[in-house]
């Protein structure tokens, strides 16, 4: 007698094609957070923040209620949404680009005031779907379209480091960085955001879960190779781990 | 003893899965779906032990069920 | 208390943020700016008593996306800003427009460019009417003239957002927030409108619904936005609202909305006591236009005067409205001084010597 150990979330849509370019992280993330939605049995509360990036395809897989929110804007969408409907349970879903660029003044504020939403930030240190030009999260050294000689310190500064900068909010109460790049980063990284769903259900305020995510076509690599990028070249700069929990003090 | 379902119509051909499993059971295909893809087929279909990894590494959710 | 019908002296800002909370605005998101800060700092004392939301956001931009978010999920609220913070919030109208979902937008104007200063002005008609934001879209406005249409329109504003889930401006001045006068607050007159087949509140038992303004094939993209101008040619069917005053033997027909309207009843007034046909074509709503009636009421006119606090923009839409029905000729002044009645008068006067 055989048993099901394996099968799609119940709210990831039946017919949905997965669009990302192949080996593309999202996917992964997209469906752990559907997992948990069902563990946690929220998902008939759950109201979805997309953003603007690869990330705004969301209403393609999820069967959930999603509002898309402006370039930048996904943690005030989301503070609208949560003041508006306080027992809902409110997460985003966006870019590097999207939280620590063009939304760095939204996500910070919404970090402080400790709304009780939770962020996945999806880093992949570029932008991803505009064809990979330099984000925020750009590290130094690294080639993009518009860094062909790479990063440089002298001329586009230092990269941002969003777990270090949300951590120091009064009003974050879980933040973490975690990892796709193996099988036990997936298992970590569903833990990872399990917290950060748990810390918003408990009411302790504003979580943040950044995972460092790959772009193969971006970055000119197969996926096992972006993977080993991941663990050759970004953990040194952005070291996996919980920087913040209220939880656990 | 274990199965996997792969639906090779989503299957993007990116061999994750075949790097996590620890059995040896996935392999690339010869011959093309209809997106013009090598998808990934399970060859060594005795050796599943139903460990799910493989599953869990898809980033097209083109395994769509793992049993054991 | 205000007692429900008992007439009050009250300050124009204050007018319209107690019509908002007794229109049922949930939730208000909101960055200060002068000449509107009454309306956030009564609605920071009030709206926690009532258990409703206030929040101060940290820009304009935050506030008008919380207000998208807020929107989403059907719940009545609002933002109240001023012309160059009005300006930081485009890209987030233009999605609530897209997006079919009801919002309540004040507008106080200020004069510009730019920082300009806290003087009343009319220099936002083309920011509200024809949009700052991208792509085809409309935002439904409506132009108060005293501290009592302040609540008028405050309640038909949350009504038509609703009505027709789309964005409703309302577009006072400085002038009109910060003067008093009395006024008449009264219970809010219209339904409550049933919006549990779109609103976001949890897929629970359904189908999980989306909201958002990407689509990606030529087809749904050109669908949406056909959908979008049905509804807008519902709301110019059955909203255009606008006033008139010795509009049908007038020789001299006026237009001019908001406060200029109401300077400019007065100096119509003493024209008539003078013996000159003047009228008033005053519009309320300013998009939609009241394009029709306005061509019908300058047939036979001798001239319109457009008079604006600017140097000449819903003069535009007056001159498409007339059509060719009659001369039109336009007087204003940059923001900074308002208009007296006795300069109006004078205009009047120098128009009709020039009919002669």
């Amino acid at each position: 007698m055989e048993t099901l150990v394996f099968q799609k979330p119940s709210r990831i849509k039946k017919d949905c094609k997965v669009t990302f370019c192949p080996g593309c992280d999202h996917g992964v993330a997209i469906r752990i957070i559907a997992e948990l939605l069902d563990e946690l049995g929220i998902a008939d509360k759950t109201i979805v923040v997309s953003s603007i990036g690869c990330s705004v395809f969301l209403n393609d897989y999820y069967d959930l209620d999603i509002v898309e929110a402006p370039h930048g804007r996904a943690l005030a969408v989301a503070t609208g949404v949560k003041r508006a409907k306080p027992d809902k349970f409110v997460f985003t879903y966006q870019g590097d680009g999207d939280f620590a660029s063009i939304g760095l003044g939204e996500s910070m504020h919404a970090l402080s005031r400790g709304e009780k939403v939770t962020a996945i930030c999806i880093n992949n240190t570029n932008y991803g779907m505009t064809g990979g030009q330099m984000a925020p999260t750009t590290i130094l050294g690294q080639k993009t379209t518009t860094t062909i000689n790479g990063r440089d310190a002298e001329v586009q500064g230092y990269p941002i480091k969003i777990c270090e900068m949300a951590a120091v909010c009064d009003g974050a109460a879980f933040v973490a960085r975690c990892s796709l790049d193996s099988s036990k980063e997936i298992e970590n990284t569903k833990k990872m955001i399990k917290r950060a769903f748990e810390s918003q259900i408990n009411g302790l305020g504003a979580s943040v879960v950044e995972i460092l995510s790959i772009c193969p076509t971006n970055w000119r690599l197969s996926p096992q190779e972006s993977h080993e990028r991941v663990r050759r070249e970004l953990y040194p700069v952005y070291p996996l781990g919980i920087y913040k929990d209220k939880a656990n003090k | 003893m274990g199965r996997v379902v792969i639906d090779s119509e989503k299957c993007k051909g990116c061999l994750l899965c075949v790097e996590v499993c620890p059995r040896n059971v996935l392999k690339k295909s010869e011959t093309y779906n209809s997106k013009g893809i090598y998808p990934v087929y399970a060859e060594n279909k005795n050796n599943c032990i139903g460990c799910a990894l493989c599953a869990k590494r898809c980033p097209d959710m083109a395994i769509t069920e793992v049993y054991r | 208390m205000i007692k429900t019908g008992e007439k009050v002296l009250l300050k124009g800002n204050h007018a319209l943020a107690k019509a908002a909370l007794n229109a049922g605005c949930k939730c208000y998101f909101g960055y200060p700016i002068t000449p509107q800060n009454e309306i956030g700092e009564y609605l920071s004392v009030e709206m926690p008593k009532m258990g409703r939301s206030f929040l101060q956001a940290e820009s304009e931009v935050a506030a008008i996306n919380m207000l998208l978010g807020a929107a989403a999920t059907g719940t009545r609220a609002m933002t109240s800003s001023s012309s160059l913070a009005i300006a930081l919030m485009q890209e987030g109208i233009s999605y609530i427009a897209a997006d079919n979902i009801p919002a309540v937008v004040i507008s106080v104007m200020r004069a510009g460019p730019a920082l300009g200063y806290i003087f009343p002005s009319q220099g936002d008609y083309f920011q509200t009417v024809k949009g700052g934001g991208n792509g085809d879209y409309k935002t439904l406005t409506l132009a108060p003239s005293t501290v009592q249409e302040m609540i008028d329109y405050t309640y038909k504003a949350f009504h038509l957002a609703h009505k027709y889930r789309t964005i409703v401006f309302l577009l006072a001045d400085g002038m009109l927030g910060q003067m008093m006068e009395p006024a008449v607050l009264y219970d809010y007159p219209y339904e409550d409108i049933d919006n549990s087949d779109w609103a976001l509140d949890g897929a629970k038992g359904r189908p999980g619904r989306w909201i958002g303004s990407i689509h990606r094939t030529e087809t749904a993209l050109e669908q949406k936005t056909l959908a979008l101008f049905e509804k807008y040619d519902k709301i110019k069917q059955n909203e255009i609202e606008y006033e008139t005053m010795f509009a049908d033997d007038a020789e001299l027909l006026i237009t001019a909305f908001g406060s200029v309207a109401r300077i400019a009843k007065a100096a119509v007034k003493r024209a008539r006591e003078a013996g000159m046909k003047v009228g008033l074509f005053r519009p309320i709503s300013l998009w939609p236009f009241p394009t029709q009636e306005l061509n019908e009421c300058a047939k036979g006119k001798k001239v319109v005067l457009d008079i604006e606090m600017n140097m000449g923009q819903m003069v535009e839409d007056v001159k498409i409205a007339v059509n060719g029905e009659s001369k039109v000729e336009f007087f204003g002044r940059p923001a900074g001084y308002y208009f007296t009645p006795e300069e109006i008068y004078t205009q009047i006067e120098k128009t009709m010597e020039g009919l002669k």
